[in-house]
């Protein structure tokens, strides 16, 4: 253009001078041609350099054509009027020529500077295509839209969530500080960007003057008076903020201008909204992805504290700029499971930092509260007054906690079947977003998810655990039954099922007393005290078809239940009996020879009267024969004791069983009762056997007092004895009272007795046929019973033949 | 009087001191034998045996116990049942005396003497009641 100009003045003044320079020429222009290249000079000029080149052109062809071409020639005055017509006409053609070439310049002018706005325009439009901040949109509007606004600076602020304030998001080409104390502001403050939204009108001041007026409140502006435009963010009608553009110098805004910067604002606003939705689907997708990566990781292991600690790597840096994980203990401290942060350094120090501030469960806020509570802190925005709460007095604390510039914190309790068990934290700095009310969700859904496993994972170590001690509980000879708190039975062993007779399944989540026969008794004598024990007592438990049963229980409290260990102690009570009875039975057995002995004494010892001789001496054969009898239950006695421990020592002796027998046979014949009749039978050629013959005559002499003893109306007994493989055998029969076919095996037991009834009121110890039957094993040899009640009894000994 | 006992030694001694002091001593080796005795000879006073084959003590008191016949003559038991129990159940039958083996078969004669003089004035319900320390042993057991 400016060449273009300058061409046209150079054409203003040469080309009129070219043309006049002409009419030196022999051959001169005629008045007509000369005429017609002086309009081409003019439009030429005019072409080139517009009006004013083309009127100074106007002028120098005028005169050329008056003066050189215009008869007379070489003077201004034309000849004739017709002369004077023609030189005007030409005059004005010139200046037609002039102005139409001026038009059509400015035309293209017009055309050239709308195709530069569109242009600029449309790069806004490309930046802002690209933008995916609200930073990159204010610099697209700012940085490219501030020549197409022709602004120095530009700031754009965003109503925030809470509706009612303003933040200002980004800023470029202010001085710095000018908002400092204006990063948010109320809505309702009277601002020209609250005014701007909260009226959806535009603000253009052309001068400082105007804006001071329009808004006494803000202060003055500070620099040379300046023009100032806030245009209102208006997305799908509603106002979501403003943006505000700076001018460097006083403006007058015209319609046009007015537009444009509408057009910039609308196009920001449409831009902004995109980021908006592009950043909201992104966090969205970020806390999706975090979520699923979070579940996969809680699901990956039963190793809780590990994965919490992953977790909490996996949450930094793009949920959390920290986050911990603190675990409640059984006795209520707290215990800082992890910590992340994007740098280990950082996280070391935060290490150090917790060691040296241990948690307080009682503290009122933070992590402990979260725990004690069961609820969630959400604190969106950390105040620094909330930080002079936290630190609670303690400077040097309070400044670490100022120097990490926190800005927001999620506190989540990790709750599971009701119970805290631990906090997860998430913080943010100065350098990350604020939490939103969808990051706690987030985090609450998260801490649920995480709760779970960590329960999961305590669950399973307890079921684990449980289980070691139930396998060990399957090998114990005791029962042990774990009640809960309403009697309702836990779990109970096999040893318990046996001892008191259930089904394992039938009684489990059942209550002990309605399940379990005989547990009334149990809970009344054996129930413990809450948190105390009681116990052991010995109870008898009557069992199905009245077999009972005796069991030692005792019940341990343990606040969530109860747990009752049984031992069945049938077996060591009736032995008990039995040597109870035993003692009774000694005592009797012992009094009637000792009342024989000492009573002859006495009488033999009187001095009033004087016995004769007959008397006497049967007073002394009695002495003699029951002292031999209490020597004999003595030496019984003694033999029991000396078998049960093991150190009644056997002769292993060759000796002719006939001679045995027959001796036997010959002692009893010397005091039988009448009624009684003794007969031995014996094979000639029974071959020697091997063993202790004494203890052997023992056995036999025995066998033959009881055949007698329990042959009270008389009858016979007889002794037989005869071989049988390499065994000799040995019969005792006899036709007596018998025994019943159940009591076989129990007669050879130590202490035992038959009832009374079956005994008709004989006397024993209970011992002769368990020595008897401990004697002849100790032989190697067998003892065995044949009888039944009013037939008589067959003892059969079995002695080993000598080798 | 009458000693029932199937120990022939304790027997020999009862017969023994008794006669000294002047009594007619008859004598039962079973408890079936003592009934048939008591019955046949009223005798003036039992000794009686507890275990006995055939008919034990016990039963021999009650079956004399409830017979209008045998019903006065008093009972003392001479046994080696050294149980409360035992004596209780004795106390029970109306029995007189309850004397424990070992004895002393020498000052038995006065002790029966005694009872038997008591009962022939009338005075057994007395007795029964007092239970002299000589006719009850207090050291039993359980």
């Amino acid at each position: 253009m400016r060449s273009s100009t300058a061409l046209g003045w150079a054409a203003a003044f040469l080309a009129p001078a070219l043309i006049s320079s002409l009419d030196a020429l022999s051959n001169r222009p005629s008045y007509q041609l000369a005429g017609f290249l002086y309009l081409l000079a003019v439009s030429l000029a005019a072409y080139l350099g517009g009006f004013a080149a083309g009127l100074v052109a106007t002028l120098l062809a005028t005169f050329g054509l008056d003066f050189l071409y215009t008869p007379p020639r070489h003077d201004f005055i034309p000849a004739n009027s017709d002369q004077a017509a023609g030189v005007a006409l030409f005059f004005i053609v010139a200046i037609l020529i002039s102005q139409l070439f001026e038009r059509r310049r400015q035309v293209q002018r017009e055309a050239e500077a709308a195709s530069a706005r569109a242009n600029r325009l449309q790069a806004v439009t490309a930046r802002l295509a690209e933008a995916v901040t609200p930073q990159q949109v204010l610099d697209a509007i700012v940085t490219e839209g501030v020549e197409a606004a022709e602004a120095r600076a530009g700031a754009i602020g965003l109503i925030m969530p809470d509706g009612e304030t303003i933040e200002i998001v980004a800023q470029r080409g202010y001085e710095r500080n000018l908002f400092v104390g204006w990063e948010t502001f109320p809505l309702n403050r009277e601002t020209p960007m609250g005014t701007a939204i909260l009226d959806d009108t535009p603000f253009f001041f052309s001068t400082s003057a105007e804006r001071n007026a329009a808004f006494p409140g803000m202060g003055g502006v500070s620099g040379p008076s300046h023009a100032l435009a806030i245009l209102p963010l208006v997305v799908e009608g509603r106002a979501i903020g403003a943006v505000a553009f700076t001018f460097p110098t006083e403006i007058e805004f015209e319609p046009e201008r007015r537009a444009l910067k509408a057009t910039l604002a609308q196009q920001a606003a449409q831009a902004i909204d995109r980021v908006r939705l592009y950043e909201a689907e992104r966090a969205l997708r970020q806390r999706m992805t975090f979520l699923a990566d979070a579940s996969e990781l809680l699901g990956s292991s039963l190793d809780y504290e590990t994965t919490l600690g992953q977790l909490a790597r996996l949450a930094v840096p793009d949920m959390a700029t920290w986050c911990s994980v603190d675990m409640a203990g059984p006795d209520g401290s707290i215990q800082r499971l992890a910590v992340a942060h994007e740098d280990p350094e950082r996280v070391a120090w935060a290490e150090r930092l917790g060691e040296e501030y241990p948690p307080d469960p009682d503290q009122p806020m933070g992590v402990p509260n979260v725990i004690r509570t069961k609820t969630a802190e959400f604190v969106p925005d950390i105040t620094d007054e909330l930080l002079v709460e936290a630190a609670q007095g303690d400077e040097r604390l309070l400044e670490i906690v100022r120097e990490l510039g926190l800005r927001s914190a999620i506190t989540v309790p990790l709750v599971a079947r009701g119970r805290a068990l631990g906090a997860l934290s998430l913080i943010r700095d100065d350098s990350a977003p604020r939490y939103t009310e969808l990051d706690l969700d987030l985090a609450s859904e998260l801490a649920r998810r995480a709760a779970s496993a960590v329960d999961n994972a305590i669950l399973y170590r307890e079921a684990e655990r449980r289980g070691d001690a139930s396998r060990a509980l399957a090998h114990v000879d005791d029962g042990v039954v774990l009640l809960d708190q309403e009697g309702a039975v836990v779990s109970l062993n096999p040893a318990a099922a046996r001892i008191l007779d259930v089904d394992e399944a039938g009684v489990l989540g059942e209550t002990a007393v309605g399940s379990i026969g005989g547990w009334s008794e149990i809970e009344e004598n054996a129930r413990p005290e809450r948190g105390g024990t009681r116990g052991p007592v010995t109870l008898p438990l009557v069992r199905g078809q009245g077999n009972e049963r005796w069991v030692s229980v005792s019940g341990v409290d343990f606040g969530d239940g109860a747990v009752y260990a049984l031992r069945d102690v049938t077996e060591e009570r009736l032995l008990e009996r039995a040597r109870s009875d035993f003692v009774a039975t000694a005592s009797h057995e012992l009094r009637t020879p000792l009342a024989a002995v000492l009573g002859a004494v006495k009488t033999l010892r009187r001095g009033d009267v004087s016995l004769d001789s007959d008397q006497r001496e049967m007073l002394m054969d009695m002495i003699d024969s029951e002292a031999e009898r209490l020597s004999g239950i003595v030496s019984q006695i003694l033999l029991t004791g000396q078998l049960d421990a093991g150190r009644l020592p056997l002769e292993h002796e060759r000796f002719d069983p006939v001679a045995l027998t027959q001796s036997v046979v010959d002692s009893a014949e010397l005091h039988l009762p009448n009624g009684i009749e003794l007969r031995m039978q014996a094979e000639v050629d029974v071959p020697p056997v091997a063993g202790d013959e004494n203890q052997l005559r023992q056995v036999i002499s025995n066998l033959v007092d009881n055949a007698i003893k329990y042959s009270p109306q008389g009858g016979d007994v007889e002794l037989r004895l005869n071989r049988s493989g390499q065994f000799a055998r040995i019969e005792v029969a006899d036709s007596g009272l018998g025994i019943p076919r159940d009591e076989h095996d129990r007669i050879f037991e130590k202490f035992y007795r038959l009832d009374p009834a079956l005994t008709r009121g004989v006397n024993g110890t209970g011992l002769g046929l368990y020595i008897s039957k401990e004697l002849v094993e100790r032989m190697n040899g067998r003892i065995s019973v044949d009888s039944e009640p009013g037939r008589g009894s067959t003892f059969v000994v079995e002695v080993p033949l000598a080798v | 009087m009458l000693v029932a006992d199937d120990e022939p030694p304790i027997r020999l001694l009862c017969q023994v001191n008794l006669a000294i002091a002047g009594m007619d001593v008859l004598q039962a080796a079973d408890g079936a034998e003592a009934l048939v005795v008591a019955r046949a000879e009223k005798p003036d006073l039992i000794l009686l045996d507890l275990m006995m084959p055939n008919v034990d003590g016990w039963t021999v008191a009650e079956e004399l116990g409830a017979d209008e016949g045998t019903r006065d003559i008093p009972i003392v038991f001479l046994t080696a049942r050294a149980t409360t129990n035992d004596r209780r159940r004795a106390e029970k039958l109306g029995a007189l005396g309850y004397v424990l083996k070992p004895f002393d078969p020498v000052r038995l004669a006065p002790l029966v003497a005694e009872v038997v003089a008591r009962c022939a004035r009338g005075e057994a319900e007395n007795l029964r009641r007092e239970r002299p320390p000589a006719l009850w042993p207090a050291d039993l057991e359980e």
